[in-house]
């Protein structure tokens, strides 16, 4: 269970990058007005909270905060475009969670495809444990057409969020494998698992004898970003290896660290893993 | 003891009231993922009906974590009230049931009927119970607190204003504050979600809301809620706290994993009865969540339900000011959709009540699990007419650092109106004061945050 | 954790000043990400006497003076040159002439291996005097709108800050030295400037050199310069001199709203805050008058005064301790290619990095060839705004185009330099070690550049995580 502790904290810690310093970095949401939702879409009165005392303050408030402050009332309830654009951000979070990766996205990039042993959705979000183990094809699959006990494996997962893998398993792997080969390293055959959780990577391990594990997996979505993926790296994984010897790089999407930079960053991170043969706490050390 | 019941010809037959417990219970993806829930619909059913048999003392004799092995079975054992006990110990878990449904049990006969009650028989009673049921009952009792007010009054329903920031940006934070000031949000308490578990960082905020309290004469409470040790050195140094604040679990080892035991409660209450800013004389704030146990490998295979029964138990004796459930936080591997939230809402203000303490409820879903705002919408409204003491509100049900969503500042009013409830007499009084309500309906000023500044420098 | 010392020079109009301060910087991203890495902390070690600029004629400064100046507080302050790893040298206000800074570059060889002589130009001015002043984190730390006016002996550099945002800034020649005066019961004017002349007009007084002039007409033109503030801080009708005496160079800005609270620095400030019972014409100038003016100005009267906690060295403070910044915590370097100094920047419009990436090498040849023509440096950094979320082919293409470009054009040796606002900078790193081009190549983000700015660039800190980065307006090349 230790892992979706794990994930809550790298939740906190995506928020957190979200912001700096309490200031909005995030270009496309103002606070307290469209949110992320399509800004076109402005229904009702336009003005939310009108008339407030002090508008320079209120201003510099939503400066301070993502918080939906200054939303204004109808009656006390919230006004339709508040209602409209939590919605939208919700119904964005709710699908990257529950629908899958597009088949065609991972054909497109040429990966092969497998499975966890959860075997459908609605068993992947309720059974943690069935989706750190590789189904059996899947297994196999990996034997038959994996380069075996490469330095570095990396594969994609969707996790908890299959936006987050459309929208940066592309501009990711390039620079990834590139980068690594460029120093020197053998890379793995990359490619996809479906209903995937974090720990998966260690039976990964195992099976190809991989001495650095990189799994690219979506993150459980916010109302801010349903796109955030993160990498979790480990060094001489077997299944059971404690959640502490995972290296996190948290919080890659558009508006976090771009999937580009993460990559080129991911690729140093696996060189000083490889170097000191040591990943997670033991890294840090 | 009889661990059998048949049904439609095929007999079923538990292992023991530990299995009973977990197989009565409504369906819960945590007891499916911890492997002991019923199987079918039907073998649900059978628990029950074996359930209802059990008496009042099957269930007080067989806790679902050993007396010798855990401090909250010994707190919940050695507290009870054995005259009462002593009456009602041979009831069937059927009569118990009707016993508190029926016209005759008045609001002190039942919290007198509370104080005999193990956890385990409170979770059993609540497995025999409808939704509907679960309403009825615990709104016959109300449990009244006092740290600088008093919250549970009939025809009260209070709020926990929680200004959550990313990075604990002290404006920021300031900012959602005034925001649900001008919502009339705030007479339960102002309690803050820290990011950062520092004595520092809680110092700040902490001093920041007895700032905004006293500047402005809020009759309310202030919080700021990180770890138990942490609090109690800020206090130590000088920090001012009204109350202070620990997530519980309904075992001693659960209480472990979060880092403390009943004398850390305890030395909590004696610093504030020395250092605290509260008049009192209550002044801990629990909250709790179904499956927290089962997530750190502390439920003994109990189901979530009779170990969440069990974290009141524990909570009644150090007599907090508030207590939540944090209902659908923890995520879809322990309650999978709106109506596992939903009924684990009301199961969980229900056992409080009857477990005599001030209930309140944080009604909120994660974006993994099948539930959106409409669902949250009904529980609190189905909790406010429950007698829930407080719900939560965060600026448009959005919690930028939690990340989940909760109740809008908005909510409470609507549900006040919509019920004829109203906030704590004097802080209604107070929203009066500052021109933000006005016979128990929001002005039209009320909604701008700026009422705060245009007064003052912060 | 780390820190490093660095040291800021105002050469002004009246004033020279030292201070040296340490920096220091954190990781302050969380266990699960990449590192960010952040100043946490400035802390002034040392500040220097307030020196008189020394001055050869009424207009040139005395080159070697200000050294023996320079080196005397370096001693005093126990430090060395190699000790400071950053900082910034600025002439500021009528001092920030082109024969004036020649002579003193000149003068400071002795340190220009470790840091170099650049104006800050009248708007970067007013930003680092507000920021010295204390103006700037007041407006943090009570969440409001302040002006700084940093009013010294030739210009006021004026700033608007909005809990820590600068909204605006404007530079006007108004200060304590536009007139200068011979002493005594009939004090008779040695100078004045076109801006005193044009206030003196305003105000109907007759003020030219080597006539004699009252201490009320005096402060009669000190009146009209008060106004003037008042009118561009947005708290008066707009003054009819404001336009003449615009600083060559500033920013216009006018204020949407009155500002709530009023800072004052710069060596008038002094003179505003207290008004001493001592001739006030004691500097030989109108210094003590204009403070006098100001306080008791009808308009800035009735604002709400705040004092910062620097006023004489509101400057030079900030030139130590703003002047520098970090550079993103993801980016590529080659060994050793660390530090650099006073690189000028060849900035590509958006348009123009479009083109490039596009495949038009012509055009970036083409601009690489013209600019390091005119700018007569062998070297040259390429800034960029960047792309929001590229894919990394897309790098590679701009990869190519520059490292073509650039390696075609420069010089044996000189290192090949990109800076790019968007956090970049490690992929396109990768993508120009890709070209396999052999020269020292590095690819830094997080600075934003403008045409015309001219760059020092640290030694790497935090394990090689960051570069400190000094960005600022040179007077000449």
């Amino acid at each position: 269970m230790l892992d979706e502790k794990l994930i809550a904290l790298i939740t906190e810690e995506v928020v957190r990058q979200l912001t700096a310093n309490g200031r909005v970095v995030l270009p496309d949401r103002s606070p307290g007005q469209e949110s992320s939702a399509d800004p076109q879409n402005v229904v009702g009165s336009d003005r939310l909270l009108e008339d407030p005392l002090d508008p320079e303050a209120l201003e510099r408030m939503k400066k301070r905060t993502t918080a939906r402050i200054g939303v204004g009332k109808a009656g006390a309830r919230l006004k339709t475009q508040t209602m409209l654009s939590l919605r939208a951000d919700h119904a964005r979070a709710q699908d990257s969670v529950f629908a899958d990766v597009d088949p065609a996205f991972i054909e497109k990039l040429g990966l092969l495809s497998i499975e966890s042993q959860a075997g459908d959705r609605n068993t992947h979000i309720t059974r943690p444990d069935l989706g750190r183990k590789i189904c059996p094809k899947g297994v196999e699959a990996l034997r038959q057409h994996c380069e075996m006990s490469p330095d570095v494996q990396i594969y994609a997962s969707d996790g908890l969020s299959s936006a987050a893998i459309e929208a940066n398993l592309e501009k990711i792997l390039p620079v990834l494998t590139e980068g690594l080969q460029a120093k020197g390293l053998k890379v793995g055959t990359p490619f996809y698992m479906r209903f995937g959780r974090v720990a998966a990577e260690d039976q990964v391990a195992e099976v190809l004898g991989a001495k650095v594990v990189c799994v690219l997996i979506g993150e459980r979505p916010g109302l801010a970003t349903a796109e955030s993926m993160s990498a979790y790296i480990v060094y001489n994984a077997y299944v059971g290896i404690p959640e502490a010897k995972r290296t996190v790089v948290s919080n890659i999407h558009k508006d976090g660290l771009t999937a580009v930079e993460a990559g080129a960053y991911i690729t140093e991170v696996i060189q000083q893993i490889l170097d000191r043969k040591a990943s997670g706490v033991d890294l840090v050390k | 003891m009889n661990l059998s019941a048949t049904l439609s010809g095929k007999t079923y037959t538990f292992r023991d009231v530990k299995d009973v417990l977990a197989k009565a219970s409504e369906q819960k993806s945590g007891d499916v993922l911890a492997g002991i829930a019923a199987e079918t619909a039907l073998e649900r059913v059978a628990a029950k009906y074996v359930l209802a048999n059990l008496l009042v003392r099957d269930l007080r004799e067989n806790p679902v974590v050993p007396y010798e092995d855990d401090e909250v079975t010994r707190i919940n054992q050695d507290g009870l009230d054995e005259a009462m006990y002593e009456r009602i110990k041979n009831m069937t878990m059927a009569e118990l049931r009707e016993h508190i449904l029926d016209y005759g049990m008045s609001e002190a006969n039942l919290k007198a009927l509370g104080k005999a009650l193990t956890a385990e028989t409170v979770a059993g009673v609540c497995k025999l119970m409808t939704n509907l049921d679960l309403i009825y009952g615990a709104n016959k009792v109300r449990v009244e607190a006092t740290c600088n007010t008093t919250i549970g009054k009939r025809g009260c329903l209070s709020t926990r204003l929680q200004p959550n920031h990313s990075t604990d940006n002290v404006e920021g934070i300031t900012a959602s504050l005034f925001e649900g000031l001008s919502y009339g949000c705030g007479d339960a308490l102002l309690g803050l979600n820290p990011v950062n578990d520092t004595v520092s960082s809680l110092a700040e905020v902490q001093k920041r809301f007895d700032e905004v309290k006293n500047r402005f004469e809020i009759p309310t409470q202030i919080c700021v809620l990180g770890h138990i040790t942490t609090q109690i050195e800020a206090v130590k140094r000088g920090a001012p706290c009204d109350m202070i604040f620990q997530s519980i679990a309904g075992s001693q080892k659960g209480n472990t994993a979060f880092g403390f035991s009943a004398a850390t409660v305890e030395e909590a209450m004696a610093l504030l009865k020395e250092k605290g800013t509260a008049k009192g004389p209550d002044v801990m704030y629990f909250e709790t969540g179904q499956g927290s146990e089962l997530s750190s490998d502390a439920h003994y295979g109990a189901d979530q339900v009779t170990m969440e029964a069990r974290c009141y138990a524990f909570a009644r004796q150090y007599h907090p000011f508030m207590v939540n459930t944090v209902v659908g936080f923890i995520g879809p591997e322990y309650l999978y959709d709106s109506k596992q939230v939903i009924r684990a809402g009301l199961e969980d203000h229900f056992m409080g009540k009857l477990s005599g303490i001030p209930m309140g409820c944080d009604c909120c879903y994660t974006n993994h699990m099948m539930a959106d705002q409409n669902d949250i919408e009904n529980l609190a409204l189905l909790l406010g007419s429950a007698g829930v003491n407080y719900i939560l509100g965060v600026p448009a049900s959005d919690d930028i650092m939690l990340n989940y969503q909760t109740n809008a500042y908005h909510d409470v009013n609507a549900v006040r109106e919509v019920l004829g409830l109203r906030p704590i007499a004097e802080f209604e009084r107070w929203l009066e004061k500052m021109g933000i309500m006005e016979n128990g309906h929001l002005t039209a000023r009320a909604g701008d945050p700026t009422i705060f500044t245009a007064r003052s420098n912060f | 954790m780390a820190q490093i010392l660095s040291v800021g020079i105002d050469i002004g109009t009246s004033t020279t000043q030292v201070v040296f301060s340490r920096i220091e910087m954190d990781n302050t991203a969380g266990y699960f990400t990449a590192p960010r890495i952040a100043i946490t902390d400035k802390e002034i070690l040392y500040k220097s006497k307030v020196y008189f600029t020394p001055l050869k004629t009424q207009t040139l400064i005395d080159a070697d003076a200000v050294r023996d100046i320079v080196a005397q507080e370096f001693r005093s302050a126990g430090y060395s040159p190699a000790d400071t790893q950053t900082g910034a040298v600025i002439i500021t206000g009528e001092s920030a002439r082109k024969e004036n800074a020649a002579s003193v570059l000149q003068a400071l060889s002795d340190f220009a291996g470790e840091f170099v002589v650049s104006t800050a130009g009248p708007d970067l001015e007013s930003i680092i005097a507000g920021k010295g002043s204390g103006a700037w984190q007041y407006s943090i730390d009570n969440d409001c709108t302040v002006v700084n006016l940093d009013i010294g002996g030739g210009t006021s550099n004026i700033v608007f800050f909005n809990a820590g945002d600068t909204q605006g800034k404007i530079c006007l020649d108004v200060g304590g030295r536009l007139i200068r005066l011979d002493g005594g019961d009939s004090p008779r004017i040695t100078y004045v400037s076109y801006a005193a002349a044009a206030a003196a007009k305003l105000a109907g007084v007759r003020a030219e050199a080597g006539q004699t002039i009252s201490r009320s007409d005096l402060r009669r033109i000190c009146d009209v310069f008060a106004d003037c503030l008042a009118g561009a801080v947005g708290i008066a009708p707009k003054s009819p001199l404001q336009d003449q005496i615009l600083t060559p160079g500033s920013d216009v800005y006018a204020p949407a709203r009155p500002s709530r609270r009023i800072c004052f620095s710069g060596g008038v400030a002094d003179c505003i805050y207290s008004q001493s019972g001592e001739d006030d014409l004691r500097y030989g100038d109108i210094g003590p008058i204009l403070g006098r003016a100001i306080a008791e100005n009808r308009y800035f009267k009735d604002q709400k005064i705040i004092q910062g906690g620097e006023t004489i060295r509101a400057t030079v403070v900030g030139a130590g301790t703003y002047a520098t910044n970090l550079s993103g915590s993801t980016i590529f370097y080659s060994e050793g290619i660390f530090p650099v100094k006073n690189v000028p920047a060849l900035k590509l419009t958006k348009d123009e990095q479009w083109a490039v990436i596009g495949g038009d090498a012509q055009l970036l040849a083409d601009k690489i060839r013209w600019f390091l023509q005119q700018s007569d440096s062998p070297r040259m950094l390429l800034a960029l705004q960047g792309l929001p979320d590229p894919d990394f082919a897309t790098l590679k293409k701009l990869a190519a185009a520059i490292v073509g470009a650039l390696d075609a054009s420069l010089a044996p040796g000189e290192p090949i330099i990109v800076v790019v606002e968007r956090d970049i900078a490690k992929a396109l790193g990768i993508a120009l070690q890709q070209t396999g081009c052999q020269r020292k190549m590095a690819s830094i983000d997080s600075v934003k550049i403008e045409a015309g700015d001219y760059v020092d660039i640290g030694r790497p800190l935090m394990d090689g995580l960051v570069v400190p980065v000094v960005v600022k307006t040179l007077l000449f090349g």
